[in-house]
């Protein structure tokens, strides 16, 4: 289980924080959707302890992060930049963070086959030779193959096409374990019904509730009576309503539409009320 | 030894600039000596042996800065994931150093051996002499302080970069090696004094040249004509070995002191 309490993170001397009061409880495989730059991956590496945190404190299975030092198997992300402990070959990597984590190297292999990177690619190229979806997708391979008892994953579908998405989905679903996942995009909802949600947006953590719930849930730029979820963005109030608003969650190819809409302030009102 | 010792120990002894910088480059330098700068030495035993052992002070001292300067690019590229990999995997902070030293340091005794062993062949073809060390143990025992120090400086630099918050310093900082071995390799031309004792490259080479040689080293200019400082060897070698004591204790702090940078700070080169 992994605790957030009061979290506040700001980047070098900057005042302004990324993070702000965040509070949760990640207990069980939930999803954090966000538009682009809604704190997401800022959030994911102060769970891993990666980031310097100004306030608050993360606690993984009672332990503070801060204070967590050679525990294999307490957590795994797929961030490039932390599997990049050495410029070897994919096939090299692989058996590396294997033999680090205790991770089981032929799953790794057998997720990276289902998603369409082949032997020859691992074996002749390094990670920064890979496309940007075979990156995400040896990233993803190599964090769920360490069997950990947490498992991070920032935006594992980018990149993706449709097939290998749905093959992705069936490896996190059979996951043994807590797997927390960000993205803003919001098709995954429908793949992922008994998993819990939370919202970002500016920094700010919302939720959570079932992903369930979210199905039929619409999005309205307006303050509306028993919201499933309320939320600010940009100093406007946003509702998530089952009933009564004109954005379905599911019409959204991604987040980023709800934040530019709220962004138009009034005009962004009209704009949502004048679709069919 | 985890896997990361041996992908270590491969990775930096492939990596081109290494091939390159520390083992081709001073190469074609073994070979000037030998047949351009080497030409009116006297095919006597003890010039040829005073002259190689020069040569082995120099030349070693510039392949081991280059290998130190791979080494702590090395390092930099790391420092993302070391923050990760000894918090969530087998590699334990105490772990990775001592990994990390024990490969660095069996580069630099790699190279050391193939710097000392294409001399050995080129000076032999050159002269027809084979110029053996006059202390094996001892100039083993010098190279072993030397490749101690010297990883002891680069992951010193390269912990300094995460530390300061400095990434756009890394190419510059990472060089300091190559460039003080480079003011050392001139010592036969330039009588550093006082200095020779305070820089720990002018230390490696003397040592290595006193060990070679049987020779008291002088403080520099041995090329050049008038009195030379003979060095104190004792103190030679206290002096190294202060400065890798001082380093090891730095680096002990500062990999303390980057527990508090987080990964996004900190570049990939």
């Amino acid at each position: 289980m992994i605790e957030v309490v009061d979290l506040e993170v700001s980047y070098g001397r900057s005042r302004k924080p990324v993070l702000r009061n965040v509070n949760a409880v990640f207990d069980c495989k939930s999803l954090v959707l966000g538009p682009n730059g809604s704190g997401k991956t800022t959030l994911f590496r102060a769970l891993c302890g990666l980031t310097s945190i100004r306030r608050g404190r993360i606690l993984i299975d009672g332990l503070d992060v801060e204070r967590i030092y050679a525990k294999t198997g307490l957590i795994m992300v797929n961030f490039p930049e932390v599997l990049s402990l050495l410029p070897v070959k994919i096939h090299d990597l692989i058996s590396l963070y294997a033999d680090l984590t205790g991770g089981d190297k032929a799953f790794a292999y057998r997720v990276l086959a289902d998603l369409g990177v082949g032997e020859e690619i691992l074996r002749s190229r390094r990670l920064h030779e890979l496309s940007a979806g075979q990156l995400k997708a040896v990233c993803t391979a190599i964090a769920l193959s360490a069997h950990a008892k947490h498992v991070l994953l920032d935006e594992p579908f980018e990149q993706l096409d449709p097939a290998r998405k749905s093959r992705l989905i069936r490896y996190l679903a059979d996951y043994d374990g807590i797997i927390i996942l960000n993205t803003h995009e919001t098709w995954l909802v429908r793949s992922l019904e008994d998993w819990r949600a939370f919202f970002m947006f500016e920094g700010v953590l919302y939720g959570p509730v079932l992903v369930k719930e979210l199905l039929e849930a619409r999005f309205s730029l307006r303050e509306e009576a028993n919201p499933i979820m309320r939320m600010m963005i940009s100093g406007r109030a946003v509702s998530l309503v089952k009933d009564g608003g004109r954005m379905p969650l599911l019409s959204l190819e991604s987040l980023d539409r709800v934040y530019e809409l709220a962004l138009e302030g009034e005009r962004g009102d009209e704009i949502l009320h004048a679709q069919p | 030894m985890t896997r990361y010792f041996t992908l270590s120990l491969k990775t930096v002894l492939t990596r081109p600039e290494l091939i390159f910088w520390a083992i081709i480059f001073v190469e074609f330098w073994v070979l000037m000596w030998a047949y351009v700068f080497g030409v009116h030495i006297p095919a006597h035993e003890e010039a040829v042996k005073d002259y190689v052992s020069t040569a082995y002070g120099g030349l070693t001292i510039l392949s081991l800065s280059a290998t130190a300067t791979t080494i702590a690019y090395a390092l930099i590229y790391s420092s993302k994931s070391i923050k990760f990999v000894t918090k969530y995997t087998r590699l334990s902070p105490s772990r990775f150093m001592v990994e990390n030293a024990v490969s660095s340091i069996t580069v630099l005794l790699i190279v050391s051996a193939i710097m000392f062993a294409s001399m050995i062949i080129v000076f032999w073809h050159r002269f027809g002499l084979l110029v053996l060390p006059h202390n094996p143990p001892g100039l083993f025992a010098a190279t072993l302080l030397s490749a101690v120090f010297l990883y002891a400086l680069s992951s010193f630099l390269s912990l300094l970069i995460v530390v300061l918050r400095a990434p756009r310093s890394a190419s510059f900082i990472a060089f300091v090696p190559l460039m003080l071995g480079f003011l050392a390799y001139a010592s036969p031309w330039i009588d550093f004094r006082i200095i020779a004792y305070i820089s720990p490259f002018n230390c490696i080479s003397s040592l290595f040249y006193h060990y070679y040689s049987g020779k008291q080293p002088v403080t520099g200019g041995i090329f050049m004509p008038g009195d030379k400082e003979l060095m104190d060897t004792m103190l030679t070698a206290s002096s190294l070995t202060t400065w890798t004591i001082t380093l090891l204790i730095l680096d002990i702090i500062l990999l303390r002191r980057m527990r508090g940078v987080g990964i996004e700070e900190i570049r990939i080169v």
